[in-house]
């Protein structure tokens, strides 16, 4: 046994008195010694991303007392944390240290946030050999959820081996497991906590199935758009993270393709009401948008600079941060308003009632198949009409319609056959990678103008901001130039027979 | 991965009781740490109460026939493994130069390169003498501390040590000369502690002092810090420490 190994105590909690452990140990007291330590408690407030970014890496952090505690990576770390620290927290608010680069690519660009709180108490029974050496610990936790529910303590015992001691430790487990009181435990204390407090349920939306009615289909995907709209209605608020509103515009933007490719299921003129109003979030949102990412990249391309210095680009920063704290103003406003609270809560009303009353003649499976062979036709009428000297509008038109055809792939994923479908995925994207590449350098190019020109109406910077900013739009248009090179090449592979072949094979 | 060797020619000059309590100063810090015993009197292996027996011996580990992962033992203390002594170690010289005599010297720089991702720092504990294994831990080593005792021919020892040191191509670890068994009721001593580290930039002005409290450690079988914490021999070593981790940055 080279890891620990959690157990389940069968009986009632002991406020961590090991008394149950040292019963079962005694068959070994001729060969070890057992050493009872004192007690402990303490709360402990676990953390992860929105997303469960940590956990699905395995990772466990937790904030104890003044100190941060990360379990899952090798070996575990304890850190103090720094006293101003409030969570949420993304990773460059964490202590620079050996703690935030464990945890660092997990979180991405991602807070981490409390995600349950509990008081823990623990006590450790250590197994020493001849020499007064320990040789293994057992521990004995019990943890009880206070926040967001209060819940009974999760009871864990767990055999902890030592390097160079395993041997023992596997005595130590099987002289627990051959009595009544304790069985291998599926999970640790954290997910025993979470699973306590109904936190580790998948989310349950419910899908679509191929017999379906073409209605409630198309209801029930935009149903799964819109409670995605409302998770990340919080974070986008609260500026928790940047993702959260990246997020909540992507789900958006799939409301808006599926009504416009697939509104037409839906009763009493529903999407002509509401596509228009989902194209005011879309628009009250690409303005913050476009600043986060500006802001993100920002470091990065400051380092790029050949001629300039990356502090020239201070003054840039500056501006663009107090563009965005404008920005983000306005839409917060927007996203508080009672317009936006009608739009969605109407939305989702609607979008119930189709669920509950739809009643349409033909199935998901068919609307699935029409759909899909209608906007792939459109994306390889619009691709084969781009030529390289093509105007740049053409282009962006055609990656709107690729677009839609992600989307309206990922609705009817379910009714497709897997691997097809992942290859149809593959060659789609690697197309959409390009045209994404034409557009950033487009998009971020003309922007760069407008900001030079407001900067200059504003403070005036200084010289070698400007000359600055002028190697950055340098850089962008070259990037577009490199995609539209590169969008030829791309082009012929996805216009080819066998993104063709898959396609038709994916339809039903 | 830092290595620091706790070494000097003479033996029962204070190189065990500097390398333990380094070595459990530096897991207190959160550096993952590991303290090798190579003396096969296996002091330092007796003070963590680890059994002085390596698998396969001197021979297997230094010929790289068993893994030097599969030697490594967790201490009592978190973050501080041992690789215990063996009584084979007395033949280590001999296992060293089987490997040929222009690769011999750093045959324990290689092993330890074995480690390099899992520990932060390494602490040699060497047998007291001048022979292929030291000019090993010499050549692995960043930092060396070197036990002092204050009196003339232990200088005139460290001199011989700087001078060798001084005969080495490319790469010198860093001498870090600090006092031992320091006994402030001899004049002898009071002078050398004194003047010894203005004049020389190797020689720290630290100073162990020679208490019994520290040869409590071979009754405790832990480190000082664990049941003297206050005592001032546990506070020299903590100021040891303090400029041992700064020359390791």
């Amino acid at each position: 046994m080279s890891t620990s190994l959690n157990l389940r105590w069968q009986g009632r909690p002991t406020r961590a008195e090991p008394g149950p452990v040292l019963d079962c140990l005694q068959p070994l007291v001729r060969r070890y010694e057992l050493s009872v330590g004192p007690r402990r408690v303490r709360t402990a407030t676990y953390l992860d991303t929105v997303d469960w970014r940590l956990r699905r890496r395995g990772l466990v952090l937790s904030h104890e007392g003044d100190s941060l505690v990360l379990n899952g990576s090798s070996p575990a770390r304890s850190e103090k944390v720094p006293a101003e620290i409030t969570w949420p927290a993304r990773v460059e608010q964490l202590a620079p240290g050996p703690l935030r680069d464990g945890v660092a690519e997990a979180m991405w660009i991602r807070a981490v946030a409390p995600k349950v709180c509990s008081r823990t108490v623990s006590s450790e029974v250590a197994v020493l050999n001849e020499d007064g050496k320990t040789v293994a610990r057992v521990e004995w936790t019990e943890a009880a959820c206070l926040e967001p529910a209060r819940t009974d303590p999760v009871v864990r015992v767990t055999v902890h081996p030592l390097r160079g001691y395993t041997r023992d430790a596997d005595r130590v487990a099987r002289a627990l497991l051959r009595t009544d009181g304790f069985e291998p435990a599926e999970s640790s204390v954290y997910e025993g906590l979470l699973r306590a407090t109904g936190l580790d349920d998948a989310e349950t939306r419910p899908g679509i199935t191929a017999d379906m009615p073409a209605d409630v289909a198309v209801a029930t995907a935009l149903l799964g758009f819109a409670d995605a709209i409302r998770d990340n209605l919080d974070g986008t608020i609260a500026d928790i993270d940047t993702e959260f509103l990246h997020d909540l515009r992507v789900a958006v933007r799939r409301t808006r393709s599926l009504l416009k490719i697939c509104g037409d299921q839906l009763p009493s003129r529903l999407a002509e009401r509401y596509a228009p109003r989902f194209k005011w979030v879309g628009d009250l949102t690409t303005p913050t948008r476009d600043l986060d990412v500006y802001l993100l990249e920002l470091d990065e391309l400051a380092r790029s600079l050949t001629v300039g210095e990356p502090g020239d680009l201070d003054p840039f920063g500056e501006h663009l941060r107090e563009e965005l704290a404008r920005e983000r103003r306005t839409l917060v406003r927007g996203l508080r308003s009672k317009r936006f609270t009608a739009l969605l809560d109407g939305w989702r009303t609607a979008l119930h009632k189709v669920i509950e009353t739809g009643k349409s003649p033909i199935t998901a499976e068919q609307l699935a198949g029409e759909r899909i062979r209608q906007v792939a036709k459109r994306v390889d009428r619009k691709a084969r009409a781009i030529t390289p000297d093509s105007p740049a509008a053409d282009v962006h038109a055609l990656r709107k319609r690729c677009k839609e055809l992600r989307y309206v792939l990922e609705v009817f994923k379910p009714l497709c056959p897997p691997e097809t479908y992942r290859a149809v995925l593959k060659d789609l994207k690697r197309l959409q990678d390009v045209l994404g590449s034409f557009q950033d350098g487009e998009v971020q190019s003309d922007k760069l103008r407008v900001y030079a020109q407001d900067m200059l109406d504003g403070k005036r910077p200084r010289a070698a901001t400007l000359l600055g900013m002028g190697e950055l739009l340098a850089r962008f248009v070259r990037q577009q130039q490199e995609a539209r090179h590169e969008l030829t090449g791309a082009l012929e592979k996805f216009l080819g027979a066998k993104t063709h072949a898959r396609i038709r094979e994916l339809l039903p | 991965m830092k290595t620091v060797a706790s070494y000097n020619i003479k033996g029962g000059v204070g190189k065990t009781t500097a390398a333990v309590n380094l070595a459990y100063a530096s897991a207190l810090t959160g550096r993952r740490t590991l303290l090798w015993d190579l003396d096969p009197q296996g002091a330092a292996t007796y003070l963590f109460r680890v059994k002085p027996r390596v698998k396969g011996g001197s021979q297997k580990l230094i010929g790289g026939k068993r893994p030097i992962e599969a030697a490594l033992k967790a201490t009592d203390f978190e973050n501080l493994d041992l690789l215990p002594a063996d009584f084979t170690y007395r033949n280590m010289d001999l296992d060293l130069a089987r490997d040929g005599a222009k690769k011999a010297v750093r045959t324990l720089s290689k092993l330890l390169g074995e480690l390099s991702g899992e520990y932060d720092v390494v602490f040699l504990d060497t047998p007291p003498s001048l022979s292929l294994v030291s000019e090993n831990v010499l050549h692995a080593a960043d930092v060396l501390v070197v036990p002092i005792i204050p009196t003339v021919l232990a200088q005139r020892t460290f001199d011989q040590l700087v001078d060798f040191l001084g005969d080495f191509d490319g790469r010198r670890p860093e001498v870090h000369g600090f006092f031992s068994m320091a006994d402030r009721r001899k004049s002898l001593h009071r002078k050398l502690l004194s003047t010894l580290p203005t004049e020389r930039s190797d020689v720290s002005a630290t100073a162990i002092p020679a208490l019994s409290v520290i040869e409590q450690m071979a009754v405790e079988r832990a480190p000082l810090a664990v049941y003297a914490p206050q005592s001032p021999a546990a506070r020299a070593y903590d100021a040891l420490w303090a400029e041992v981790a700064e020359l390791l940055g």
